[in-house]
């Protein structure tokens, strides 16, 4: 499929706005919280992006925002005349007191610890994960580091 | 039984703890956990301008830290549009490829103790030396070089580079001839590493393996031409691969996709020097604020490396998110190490080529 049918069937799709390219191989769009699970699949299955690079969660005052980064290794998408691999870069808006998504790690293993490491950094709950655990800091830390409201100093002198 | 293998143990390669479920000597199941080497990278990037975080981005590798800086510049220059004068792209290149060299030499150097070979090492190792030796003179440090910068490179390279350049590369060519009867036809070391932490193509895809552990599968996949950066679209060279089997990779074809790629590195330099035009190194005006996202990928000595940077209109970056390739990996390893047993764990975690600095940020 090449890549203008790709944008052409993502704007169909229903959650799914603002869809532009960012670069000639990386297309950029919105997606809706609910439901993006099913686009998830259907992002894996029909379009075929078989590699979750990477999972950032940006803490945007107030609205959380997580950015997925999803590349397809086999070609299934493709842009003419070059060899570039597609990417696809997904924004997704979280309310701040209800910072919870659907977690994709059943779908893309390599996704498994990108969730929990926004889960320990940013404090975003990722509703299915198999195993929502700190990764970077020890357990019983307390707070979210990454977020802009957190209040270091205090931590210090608790050490 | 759950066996802790770390954070001091001679297989980790840096402070991680590997936990193996074990059933009699066969590995049941794995639990990795990180963290030990957790420097707040991303934080501090945040409190830093734009040109001071070149030295954190040396810092999050040890084994290759100019290819870090260069993912982090190439990105922020991105952000704040900058055009890279043609020279300080082929510049780039050499230092990137010099350093990929550096890198695998310093994988291979840690990978023989692993199997029991303590002189492999020490061959391994005083090869490295020479392409530090090489690193060192355009940037004056052997190991952090903060070189490249956001808009070309510090300086232009010193005069006699290229000669000095390639009488190292035809004495690495040779030895790397000499380590073709040592391991590759060596009984031993094949014993130890085919047929040996198998996966498939498709796993690896789905685990989030990059790079040369992707390669070793036989998957055609490399950034330097599907997200080309840089000058390698004017370089002719090719994207190695090995397969174990069909579709599927052991430490062996890892091990040897690597030494393919360091052949293919030193033609890529060679063809770097015929090619450099002259020229300025640095682009003039160089913004220091910048607003929007940004990202972009390299290719990595471990693999796909990414930096996603979110600037909101100061000289800081907003929000600043590093992908590292062993990070993933590294998750994987339940995947890949089930079934074998508990003394294949060194042969295949070494063969992954495990970079904590980067792992924990």
């Amino acid at each position: 499929m090449e890549i203008k049918s790709f944008m052409q069937k993502l704007s169909s799709h229903k959650g799914i706005t603002e869809v532009g390219l960012i670069r000639k191989s990386v297309v950029k769009f919105n997606l809706e919280k609910e439901g993006s699970k099913d686009f998830f699949i259907r992002l894996k299955d029909d379009f075929g992006f078989e590699h979750c690079s990477l999972i950032s969660a940006i803490d945007n005052q107030p609205q959380f925002e997580l950015v997925y980064h999803f590349s397809a290794i086999n070609g299934s998408v493709f842009v003419k005349d070059s060899s570039a691999a597609v990417m696809a870069e997904i924004h997704i808006f979280l309310e701040r007191d209800t910072p919870t998504v659907d977690s994709i790690s059943d779908l893309w293993f390599g996704a498994n610890w990108h969730e929990r490491e926004a889960f320990d950094l940013m404090g975003i709950y990722f509703i299915g994960h198999p195993d929502l655990r700190r990764v970077l800091l020890p357990e019983g830390f307390a707070g979210h580091p990454l977020r802009k409201d957190y209040v270091y100093e205090i931590h210090e002198e608790e050490w | 039984m759950w066996i802790s293998m770390g954070p001091q143990h001679p297989m980790t390669h840096g402070l991680w703890t590997l936990k193996v479920k074990v059933d009699g000597e066969t590995i049941v199941d794995a639990d990795p956990e990180l963290g030990y080497l957790h420097r707040s990278v991303e934080k501090m990037g945040e409190r830093r301008k734009y040109f001071m975080n070149t030295t954190l981005t040396d810092r999050l590798c040890y084994a290759s830290s100019t290819t870090w800086t260069h993912c982090y510049a190439l990105s922020v220059e991105e952000l704040m549009d900058v055009e890279v004068p043609q020279r300080a792209q082929y510049i780039r290149t050499i230092m990137l490829e010099l350093q990929r060299l550096a890198s695998h030499l310093m994988w291979a150097g840690a990978y023989m103790p692993d199997l029991g070979h303590i002189t492999g090492a020490l061959y391994f190792w005083r090869d490295r030396e020479l392409f530090l030796n090489l690193l060192e003179l355009p940037s004056g440090s052997r190991l952090l070089y903060n070189y490249i910068r956001i808009g070309g490179v510090k300086r232009d390279l010193p005069d006699g580079f290229e000669e000095k350049t390639e009488r190292i590369l035809k004495l690495f060519e040779q030895r790397l001839d000499e380590y073709a009867d040592l391991f590759e036809n060596s009984k031993i070391f094949r014993m130890r590493t085919e047929d040996v932490g198998k996966f498939t193509a498709s796993q690896a895809q789905n685990l989030g393996i990059t790079g040369p552990n992707l390669r070793g599968c036989g998957t055609k996949f490399d950034l330097r031409e599907h997200d080309t950066y840089e000058i390698y679209e004017e370089i002719d060279w090719e994207i190695q691969t090995r397969e174990a089997g069909p579709g599927y990779g052991d430490c062996f074809s890892r091990y040897m996709v690597r030494i393919d790629e360091m052949r293919e590195s030193i033609s890529i330099i060679r063809d770097c020097f015929k090619k450099m035009p002259s020229g300025p190194t640095m682009a003039s005006n160089v913004p220091v604020r910048a607003t929007g996202e940004a990202f972009r990928r390299t290719e990595d000595p471990r693999g796909e490396a990414l930096m996603y940077v979110v600037g909101d209109g100061s000289d800081r970056p907003y929000r600043w998110k590093i992908k590292s390739p062993m990070f993933t990996t590294i998750s994987a390893c339940p995947y890949y190490l089930k079934g074998y047993k508990v003394a294949d764990i060194p042969a295949i975690m070494g063969s992954i080529d495990i970079c904590i600095g980067e792992t924990d940020k």
